[in-house]
């Protein structure tokens, strides 16, 4: 069977395209130096990528969306050694992200299982015949994303483990799971949060106790949840008098980055003062006094979005955002007619990890999320991030070329 | 039951209604950053830049037993490079003629000591105010180059203080690692020998972090102030068991002689080192700023070795000295009793095939122990030694402190040698050495190796009823708000000697500078009784060196001083007479000479 190129989402493809064109200039200008009137050659490997990246699509659509359903157990179970192997044999740097090298590429396993728990999630999900909130379905599905999570944390990367947790809940939801189930199983998160204060804590759990009420999951599970929140909330204050100052100083500054001034705070004082000084038109391009005077530190990658904030203003950024809204829009649109559980599945986590990058890092361009090193999606300096959003867009227009079949 | 199931149309609609808020609050972040406070970051953006810089704390002070300043810090300047604000073919070259130093060994220097690239990178220390004026007026003309005022260390004069206060220095690598959490940054400051580094932890405060807004020009405008600084928490002072004025009195002793040697000075009843000195010594502020290198070529070069901490670190035979060893371990094992008399001294004794010689060619007759000692004959011992054997004996030196470090709060300690017949064995092979070789070690030859600390140590005990503290140099620590932690005296052993045999050893110990034919009986006054023991120790390199251990006033010790004189002779000849004017000086003239000299102002910061 072949493609009826006509048929395919060609506004979808153009929007990544025209993202992915942008990020290339915003490459060029981040890296240009005023002074020799010359950028490094990031934007000539960002463009090398950015063929490879389409010609990847290209292979990707063309491949039927059932082998994908099949393999998804396959591909699981390949990820999890990779990322088993990458703790012992892989190349460290920061110490941290850790990947293995072959000769000029590096081959991130913890990119491939964003893509390998997607499919499985996905299938799983689609297939099982247990109902939405049922706990089996819950506990399999979870364990299914704590196995790599454990053991990305483990290398470690905070980052991608919550784009992991992220895919989860949204397909969770995506998969019929209702909304208020989803509070209740995080809930011992906010548990932890309010209980650093008993009075806040009394109240959190007045409010629990009245939501559980309202909503009447079932016994057993109001049970558990009051149970586990109770145990939450007792050990954080518990736990956190036992931590070492430094202990606790790390967990601040991942809550609040400006504690770390030496760091992730130098950075985001210079992100907010390059965006902000864009104002609504900006500094015009290679114009940005911020990022070409190099106040900017990684603003080809993580902080791409500050540069586009500094030389193109509010009009820029705007603009930029309404193409990621478009694509969000299409991954909803999408998700929403597709007949097959499966594709459905596939189109909505796509969509979620796509938002979910876009969201946190435009965020933490703000200072509105913590830093995470999650890279800006089609935008950012990056083979294998460019690679890995066009395989999404990938999903997602398979998945809209196939919305009939079941 | 309700179902909990949500139709594809609901979860459309909440997804999108997520989706718009999430970016309804994007967009909102925006607007407030681009046009609400647009106008501030504007002016960031433009005039300033922002730079982080470490606030180094306050290096703690250290004083003597009497709040006189043996180390404060003084002021001095280093230029860092901010690696991401260099520019290309204009940092290095300029930077190179300001500095006078190679574009390598900047490059170099940048490199070893690299962060971050927003963080400055220490390319030279100890500058003065001449080169920083420089960068002050023409900073532009400077990019990515940064200056930072650091406190250098500089330590009281005339003290031979290198012994024990030691120096400090940039952090090494390895140190960084094994640091764990302690912070160390590249180019950090840390203690490298003595006090500053066993202390290093309590002298060195913690860090801070400040921002600092630097014009357009590169001019450093002055705090930033969107952003709290982190204060830096500065270190404590030391309060040392040191006396400055009696350790500048020991090494005004050393100053007019011309032999290398090694001097402790020892409150018997807390372990507290009250003077330390080596000969020849240095001046530690030689480390504090940059060594010169024609200098540093001078000290290594030294035959003499000034760098050798000969208090801890040099190992001798302890010579006479340690006779007392011997004579209390013949007594605890009842192989003489005090009024026993041995086999005469004719000026030495046949044993086995060698005659084995005493220091007095004329013999010193037949003796008693408390007399033997007096005498120091060495026929007498030899006896002894021959009686008990080499384990027995070695027990008792190792008993009484030898052949293991005294775990004085400083680095680099030496345990020194105490023989047995295993080391033996090792040495010459199973069976293959003369069992005569305790002879020699009896009085004190031999393989028998020591440190002065260790003879001082031992005496200390003598002292003190046999109770031996461990040797130290901190005596308090004052915490940053002021308030003050006594560190209590360690009890670290007992000699193995019961209280009869302590007071034949005390009193025979009297006698070598009270009796008649005491062999140090120069050191008699009228103020106060010393008791003692001279040693000469033979040296297969050259002349013997010179002993001499002793606590004063005999009747309540508050004193222990060993003096060792290298290539000097006899005990009594160079050492006792220097052991003496210490004790002297320490027992009566220092509080009638302070009262005439004011002590020396010292200034702090």
């Amino acid at each position: 069977m072949t493609l009826v190129y006509k048929h395919l989402d060609w506004r979808l493809i153009l929007a990544a395209l025209a993202l992915s064109i942008i990020g290339v200039l915003l490459i060029y200008s981040a890296q240009f130096d005023a002074a020799t009137d010359q950028s490094l050659n990031f934007y000539i490997k960002q463009l090398l990528w950015l063929l490879i990246s389409l010609v990847i699509f290209m292979a990707a659509i063309n491949l039927p969306l059932r082998m994908l359903d099949y393999l998804a157990y396959f591909f699981y179970g390949l990820t999890l050694v990779l990322l088993i192997l990458v703790l012992f044999i892989g190349q460290a740097k920061y110490g941290a992200a850790r990947w293995f090298s072959f000769g000029p590429v590096n081959l991130t396993p913890s990119d491939t299982a964003k893509l390998a728990l997607l499919i499985t999630l996905s299938r799983f999900l689609a297939y099982t015949k247990l109902p939405p909130h049922s706990k089996r379905r819950l506990f399999i599905s979870g364990l299914l994303t704590l196995v790599p999570v454990i053991l990305i944390m483990r290398q470690p990367d905070l980052g991608t483990s919550l784009v992991f947790v992220a895919l989860l809940l949204s397909l969770w939801f995506w998969s019929g799971l209702s909304p208020v189930y989803l509070l209740l199983i995080i809930s011992p998160l906010f548990s932890l949060m309010a209980a650093f204060h008993w009075i806040t804590w009394v109240i959190y759990l007045i409010i629990l106790i009245i939501v559980l009420m309202m909503v009447r999951p079932g016994l057993l599970f109001s049970f558990y949840t009051v149970i586990i929140n109770l145990a939450f909330g007792m050990v954080t204050p518990f736990v956190w008098n036992r931590l070492a100052d430094y202990q606790k100083l790390r967990i601040l500054t991942f809550l609040d980055p400006g504690r770390d001034p030496r760091g992730t705070g130098y950075q985001i004082i210079q992100s907010k003062i390059a965006v902000g000084s864009g104002g609504l038109f900006g500094k015009g391009y290679l114009g940005g006094s911020q990022s070409q005077l190099k106040f900017l530190p990684e603003r080809h990658t993580d902080f791409i979005f500050s540069v586009l904030g500094e030389e193109f203003g509010l009009l820029g950024t705007l603009i930029v955002v309404a193409i990621f809204a478009f694509i969000f829009y299409r991954g909803i649109k999408i998700a929403a007619r597709c007949r097959s559980r499966f594709a459905s599945n596939l189109a909505w986590g796509a969509l979620t990890i796509l938002f979910f990058q876009f969201f946190v890092n435009v965020g933490m361009t703000l200072g509105l999320t913590p830093v995470t090193g999650l890279p800006l999606p089609f935008l950012s300096y990056g083979g294998t991030s460019l690679v890995m959003s066009w395989i999404l867009v990938g999903l997602m227009v398979m998945a809209d070329y196939y919305w009939t079949e079941y | 039951m309700k179902s909990f199931f949500i139709g594809t149309d609901l979860r459309e609609k909440i997804g999108g209604a997520f989706v718009i808020l999430a970016l309804l609050a994007v967009i909102g972040g925006l607007v407030y950053h681009q046009v609400l406070k647009h106008r501030m970051f504007q002016e960031q953006s433009e005039s300033n830049r922002i730079r982080i810089q470490p606030v180094i704390p306050k290096r703690g002070l250290v004083y003597d037993r009497n709040l006189q300043v043996i180390a404060d810090n003084r002021l001095s300047f280093t230029v860092s490079l901010v690696p991401f604000e260099r520019v290309k073919d204009v940092t290095l070259p300029r930077l190179s003629v300001l500095l006078e130093m190679d574009e390598d060994d900047i490059e170099k220097r940048a490199k070893a000591n690299f962060i971050s690239r927003y963080i400055p990178s220490p390319i030279k220390r100890g500058l003065g105010i001449d080169i920083i004026s420089i960068l002050e007026e023409q900073g532009q003309s400077y990019p990515g180059i940064t200056y930072s005022a650091e406190s250098v260390r500089r330590y009281a004069d005339s003290l031979s203080a290198a012994t024990f206060i030691g120096h400090i220095g940039e952090v090494s690598p390895e140190e960084i690692k094994s640091g764990g959490e302690r912070d160390y940054r590249l180019g950090s400051l840390v203690g490298k020998q003595g006090i500053e580094k066993t202390y290093d932890r309590l002298l060195r405060g913690i860090e801070g972090t400040e921002f600092i807004e630097v014009s357009a020009r590169g001019q450093i405008v002055g705090p930033y102030e969107g952003k709290e600084k982190t204060p830096a928490v500065p270190g404590n002072d030391l309060i040392l068991t040191i006396d400055r004025d009696l350790q500048r009195f020991i090494v005004s002793q050393f100053d007019s002689l011309d032999y290398s040697g090694a001097v402790v000075a020892m409150d018997p009843r807390t372990g507290d080192i009250l003077g330390l000195a080596s000969f020849p010594d240095f001046d530690a502020n030689i480390f504090s700023g940059v060594i010169a290198p024609e200098i540093w070529e001078q000290i290594v070069s030294d035959s003499n070795h000034p760098l050798l901490n000969r208090p801890l670190t040099g190992l001798y035979p302890p010579g006479s000295t340690a006779k007392l060893i011997t004579a209390g371990a013949a007594l605890e094992l009842g192989l003489v009793t005090e009024e026993y008399l041995l086999k005469p001294c004719f000026g030495g004794m046949q044993f086995g095939n060698r005659f084995f010689k005493c220091w007095e060619r004329g013999g010193h007759g037949k003796l008693n122990m408390v007399h033997a000692i007096e005498q120091s004959c060495d026929v007498y011992f030899y006896q002894l030694g021959q009686m008990m054997g080499v384990d027995a004996w070695g027990e008792y030196a190792r008993r009484c402190g030898f052949g293991k470090k005294t775990s004085i709060d400083l680095p680099g300690e030496l345990a020194g040698i105490v023989p047995n017949s295993a080391y033996y064995d090792k040495l010459y092979g199973p069976h293959k050495w003369t069992p005569y070789l305790v002879l020699n070690l009896a009085i004190g030859q031999g393989e028998f190796t020591i440190t002065p600390l260790q003879l001082a140590q031992f005496y200390c005990g003598l002292a003190n009823e046999g109770k031996v503290y461990r040797p130290h140099l901190l005596k308090e620590i004052i915490h940053p708000d002021g308030s003050h932690e006594d560190v209590a005296p360690v009890l670290s052993f007992t000699l193995p000697f019961s209280k009869k045999t302590m007071t034949i050893l005390t009193e025979a110990l009297e006698l070598v500078v009270q009796g008649e034919r005491g062999t140090a009986r120069g050191l008699r006054n009228k103020y106060y009784n010393i008791s003692g023991k001279t040693g000469t120790a033979q040296n297969p390199h050259g002349e013997d060196h010179s002993w001499f251990a002793a606590f004063a006033p005999s009747d309540d010790p508050r004193i222990v001083v060993v003096a060792l004189v290298e290539n000097a002779g006899h005990g009594s000849e160079v050492a006792a007479p220097i052991a003496g004017r210490i004790m002297r000086y320490y027992l009566t003239q220092k509080d009638s000479m302070a009262a005439s000299n004011p002590p020396i102002q010292d200034g702090g910061e």
